[in-house]
Parts: C-alpha cells; sequence; structure tokens
C-alpha cells in the first residue's frame, strides 16, 4: 500500500476516533455511575457543533463557538438531568435508554425548527498543514488529537486525584456505601451528567470542520459512539479510549482497503468481540449491580 | 366459559374494527396501519414477555422483504409463493442468529441487534448491490399476477388479506400468552434461576421466542414488499431502527391490544402532524418522554383498566 495514504488515514483515524472518545466517555461514565444509557448525549454534541456555527457566524472565530458549544451544551444537560432524569434514575435500564432517545428525537426536532434542514459548513480554523514523513497532514485534525489526549489526561487527573472524582470512582464500584457514608450522591450524579454533556459539547464543536453540521448528525454517529462504549466495556475509561481509536483506525483504513467496508466492518468487529466476551474488552466486573 | 367468551368477543372486536377501519379510513393508511401492528407484534413479544428489547427488528423485516423481492423480481410471479419464502428467510435467519443473540444482556442484546441492522442496511445497499440494485431498489409491482381468490395486486384484496394475516397472527399471540410457553417467556424476564430450578432451559425459550418473534417481523417485511411491489434498503436505515421500540412503548408494552393501538397512533400522528409542521419527530420524541415520565404503561395500558370497568363490571361482582 501507498506509505502516504497509510499515514493520512491512519491520522485520519486517529481524529475520527478522538471525537467517538470524547462522546464515548459521557456516556460510559453515566452508564458506570448511574446506570442510566444516555442517548441524549448525541443531542448535546449536535448542539455543541449548531453553536459552534452560530458563534462563528457572529464572531468569526471557530474556538468561541467551540466554548460556547461546550457551556450551551452543559446547561442544556443540567436542564435535563434535573427536570428528567431525576424521576427516572430508579427505573430499569433499558427505559432510561428508551427516554433518552425520547429526548435525542425531540432535541433534533427542536434543532430543525430553529436551524433549517439543510447542512451548514464550519470553516477549519487552521488552514495549515504539518508535513509528517513527507505526507501532508491538516494541522487542525492533530489538534483535535491532542486536545481528546488533554481531555483523558484531565479525566483521568480528576478522577484519581479530586474528592469529588473519587467518589464518582468509588460509586462506580457501589453505590449505596458512597451513601452511607454521607455524600449526596444525586449532586454527583448532575456533576457527572453535566461533565459528560461538556465534553459531549466539546466533540460536537470540534467535529463541526471537520464535517458538515446537520440535523441528523447525532443520529449518525448514535451507532459508532455506541459501538466504541460497548467494545470498550461499559463504564471504562481506558477502555473506552481504546476502542474508540480502534474504531478509529478500523474506518479509516478500512475505507482505504474497500469502500463500503469503512461503514460495515467495525459492526462486524464489535459482533465479534461481544460474542468472544460479551462484556467487552475492560468491562468485567462492572455489570454485576 | 369465560375464556370463550373472551375470545368471541374479541372476534367480533376485530370484524367490527375491519369495518370500521374499512369505513372511515383511506385504504393506503389502513394497510399501512395494519402492516406496522404485525411489524410492532413481534417487537412487543420479546420486549413484553421475553423483556429483550431490540433496536435490530428492521434487520429482519428487510430480511423477510427481500426474500420475498429476490423471488418475485428475479424468478417467479405468484405474490403469495413470495410471502412464504420471506417468511422462511426469516425463520432461517432468526435460527441462525439466534443462539449468538439471546444469551446476551438485555441492554447488549439491543445494541448487538442494532449493528445486525446497520450491517444488512450497508450488505443491501453497498456489497450486494448488484442484486439488489442498491438505493434503486427492486421494482416488482407489475411483475405480480393476478391470484385467483384474493388479488393481492389490488389495495382492497390486500387489505382484507393483510387484515386476515393480522387477525391470525394476533390469535397466535393470544395462544402464546395463554400457554405454559408464554408463563416460561414470562418467567425468564422476571426470575431465570427459579425457572432453570424447575427445569427448563432459559436458552431455548429465549430462542424460540426470538424465532417465533422475528419470523413475525419478517412475515410484515415481505407484507411491506408485496404492498408497495418495491423494496430498496431504506427500510433499514440506522435512523429508522427505533420505530418498532417507539410503537410498542406508545400502544404499551406486553399487552395484546397494545401494538394495534401503537400503530394506529403512531401512523396517525405522523400523517396528521406530518401535514401542519414538517418534524414530527418532535413531538414524536416529547411523547416518548412524557410515556416513560407518566409510568411507562403507554395508551393501552392506561385505557385498559377503563375500558374493563365498564365493560366487565356486571360479569366480575368482585371487581
Amino acid at each position: 500500500m501507498d506509505t502516504q495514504l497509510l499515514i493520512s488515514g491512519v491520522i485520519f483515524g486517529l481524529s475520527i476516533g478522538s471525537v467517538f472518545f470524547l462522546l464515548a466517555i459521557g456516556l460510559s461514565l453515566c452508564f458506570g455511575l448511574m446506570r442510566i444509557i444516555s442517548m441524549d448525549q448525541l443531542l448535546y454534541y449536535a448542539i455543541g457543533a449548531y453553536i459552534t456555527y452560530t458563534l462563528f457566524r457572529f464572531t468569526g472565530s471557530v474556538w468561541v463557538g467551540v466554548l460556547g458549544g461546550m457551556v450551551i451544551s452543559g446547561l442544556v444537560a443540567f436542564g435535563v438531568e434535573r427536570f428528567i432524569f431525576l424521576r427516572i434514575y430508579e427505573r430499569d435500564i433499558t427505559f432510561t435508554m428508551i427516554a433518552s432517545f425520547g429526548i435525542l428525537i425531540a432535541g433534533v426536532g427542536v434543532i430543525k425548527s430553529i436551524w433549517g434542514l439543510a447542512p451548514l459548513p464550519v470553516p477549519s480554523p487552521i488552514g495549515a498543514m504539518a508535513t509528517i514523513f513527507g505526507t501532508e497532514i491538516p494541522v487542525y485534525r492533530l489538534i483535535v488529537i491532542v486536545i481528546s489526549i488533554l481531555v483523558y489526561v484531565g479525566i483521568w487527573a480528576f478522577l484519581n486525584k479530586t474528592i469529588t472524582g473519587k467518589a464518582i470512582r468509588a460509586g462506580i464500584e457501589d453505590i449505596e456505601h458512597v451513601e452511607g457514608l454521607g455524600i449526596n450522591v444525586y449532586k454527583l450524579f448532575t456533576t457527572t451528567f453535566i461533565i459528560a454533556g461538556v465534553l459531549s459539547g466539546l466533540a460536537g464543536g470540534l467535529h463541526a470542520p471537520l464535517i458538515m453540521v446537520d440535523p441528523q448528525m447525532g443520529l449518525e454517529v448514535l451507532p459508532f459512539v455506541f459501538m466504541v462504549v460497548i467494545i470498550g466495556g461499559l463504564g471504562s475509561i481506558k477502555g473506552t479510549l481504546v476502542s474508540a481509536f480502534i474504531v478509529g483506525q478500523v474506518i479509516s483504513l478500512g475505507a482505504i482497503i474497500y469502500g463500503p467496508l469503512a461503514q460495515m466492518a467495525p459492526f462486524a468487529i464489535m459482533l465479534l468481540i461481544l460474542l468472544i466476551k460479551p462484556t467487552g474488552l475492560y468491562g468485567s466486573k462492572l455489570l454485576k449491580r | 366459559m369465560v375464556k370463550a367468551f373472551k375470545w368471541s368477543w374479541g372476534l367480533l372486536l376485530a370484524f367490527f374494527c375491519l369495518l370500521l377501519v374499512r369505513v372511515f379510513l383511506p385504504l393506503p393508511f389502513a394497510n399501512e396501519i395494519i402492516i406496522f401492528a404485525i411489524y410492532t407484534m413481534g417487537c412487543n413479544f420479546l420486549l413484553g414477555r421475553v423483556g429483550f428489547i431490540s433496536f435490530g427488528q428492521p434487520a429482519y423485516l428487510a430480511v423477510g422483504a427481500y426474500g420475498t423481492a429476490f423471488y418475485l423480481f428475479y424468478f417467479g410471479s405468484n405474490p403469495y409463493i413470495g410471502i412464504l419464502l420471506g417468511i422462511v428467510a426469516g425463520v432461517v435467519v432468526a435460527l441462525i442468529v439466534g443462539p449468538f443473540f439471546v444469551r446476551l444482556r438485555s441492554d447488549y442484546f439491543a445494541l448487538v441487534n442494532l449493528a445486525l441492522a446497520v450491517i444488512m442496511f450497508y450488505l443491501f445497499e453497498k456489497i450486494l448491490a448488484k442484486i439488489t440494485h442498491g438505493d434503486n431498489g427492486l421494482w416488482f409491482l407489475t411483475k405480480m399476477t393476478a391470484t385467483p381468490g384474493l388479488d393481492l395486486g389490488s389495495p382492497s384484496d390486500f387489505f382484507i388479506f393483510v387484515f386476515l394475516i393480522a387477525f391470525v397472527v394476533w390469535v397466535l399471540y393470544k395462544y402464546l400468552d395463554d400457554s405454559i410457553f408464554g408463563a416460561c417467556c414470562l418467567a425468564t424476564k422476571t426470575n431465570e434461576d427459579k425457572l432453570k430450578f424447575l427445569g427448563y432451559s432459559n436458552f431455548n425459550i429465549r430462542w424460540l421466542a426470538f424465532v417465533i418473534a422475528n419470523t413475525t417481523t419478517a412475515l410484515a417485511g415481505s407484507l411491506y414488499a408485496v404492498y408497495f411491489g418495491f423494496v430498496s434498503p431504506e427500510m433499514t436505515a440506522p435512523s429508522r431502527v427505533a420505530d418498532p421500540v417507539i410503537v410498542t412503548l406508545l400502544g404499551g408494552v406486553g399487552t395484546l391490544y397494545g401494538p394495534i393501538v401503537g400503530a394506529f397512533a403512531y401512523t396517525g400522528m405522523k400523517d396528521l402532524i406530518s401535514g401542519y409542521i414538517a418534524n414530527w419527530e418532535l413531538f414524536i420524541g416529547l411523547l416518548l418522554v412524557f410515556i416513560m415520565l407518566a409510568g411507562e404503561k403507554g395508551i393501552w395500558g392506561t385505557l385498559e383498566p377503563i375500558l374493563k370497568k365498564i365493560f366487565f363490571r356486571k360479569n366480575n361482582p368482585t371487581n
């Protein structure tokens, strides 16, 4: 295979994987701590992308847009958590899944009525190209990868070095003991949900210049994000990172080998992994609650 | 005695519905509702009885539809044989994938099925494009020959046929609900350890239930194929995977009439709302959230106790 094609393919896969990672980490945390499957993260992703577009039109800077997108996504996530999820935490997991899917569809409807149906373009904030091994790579893609790794480090530090983070980790292990220690778990739930929403918004904002912003974008990435979470194992951050990059590579290298493979290969791999190891790569102990 | 009464009541109700639907609703709308109801019955059985939520029903729908379409497009012209072949295709696929899928937990089951639906979509759209003609789909409306008795090519005859099929499927599920097998299905959902202790195999029960439900879905797929005379990969597109789950919940999970009420309400709302406003998803989504917040009983689940109170008060003094 052509080396230049291979290198650009790998970088492309890493940047796609980064976006998937940012999205999946929220889902993974929500499942680990609250035992909910929060499909509405995909809504915050779309909101992040749309706010990025709007703020870009007003201010001319994509980075301001991304920041704004994160803030708005976090606020929407906070509202949704307060008004809807607080009432259904106790329910069966499949019902939170369906309720969150309802929120996602309703949100797509709202987005359609505000911004219209047509796809909207967001230009890349950095037009420069970097040269790696003689291959021209857009710098923006590299920045996306770096940001996602920074987020991973940040999340790791948050979960391991701060009291709230430690409480969240303890809650993933055993929520009742945490409650017994006098910690308000519902505050933890809200914090986690907002973090997840903000990261999803960040993913949307970063992904916006790479694709067109359209109302269905959340539904389009939904299968892939779930696949990332499932392959990595629900509730595991490290597994999410690993599987996000695996999926990114499979999509991008699969497309180089044979076009239609790009969308199908990841699903085949997910089927295989689930049939061999039904809990995903890193999610073993978590599922016994 | 009571059981016989209920059976005849159901039969009467069915023919009353037939009359009502035929007189008051436009024919395409009625056909669509009934096929959708059959489609939902499979999902309803899986979700309400066995406790499996499946986001991949369109995969089995497409299997049935393409089973029929391949026959009608390439080999023959008799729609009845086409529908039979669609059902056979559904049974075969469900038998093959069943053993791998039913041993997964419920939420994983949903996502693996989603994966299967997406794989089917790309399989029919891209990889088998030479046989399926990709996005253009297969057109065979004119190739179907008129059959003696009910001519499936004409919408009004098709309506009678599909209604009879729906009724048979409904009776089958009614029978399953009352049988020991139905009780076993419910037991795998609520307490599988106890069922194992009683000497039943959870795996076999789930597998059989999976095959029954997905054969129903494949049947709905082949009915769609014959009705429209056209099949395209669009029916298993990732954006449509949740339709049967939504309709099941809308109607009421695990109830017998739920799928019919749900299909009626869903198709009706879709037609009604999309006439006024472009984005009817907003309403469907809000409705879904509302149902979840109100206690996940659905329309029929809420209506049933009220109707029972009205109709059965005299028969059952204990109520």
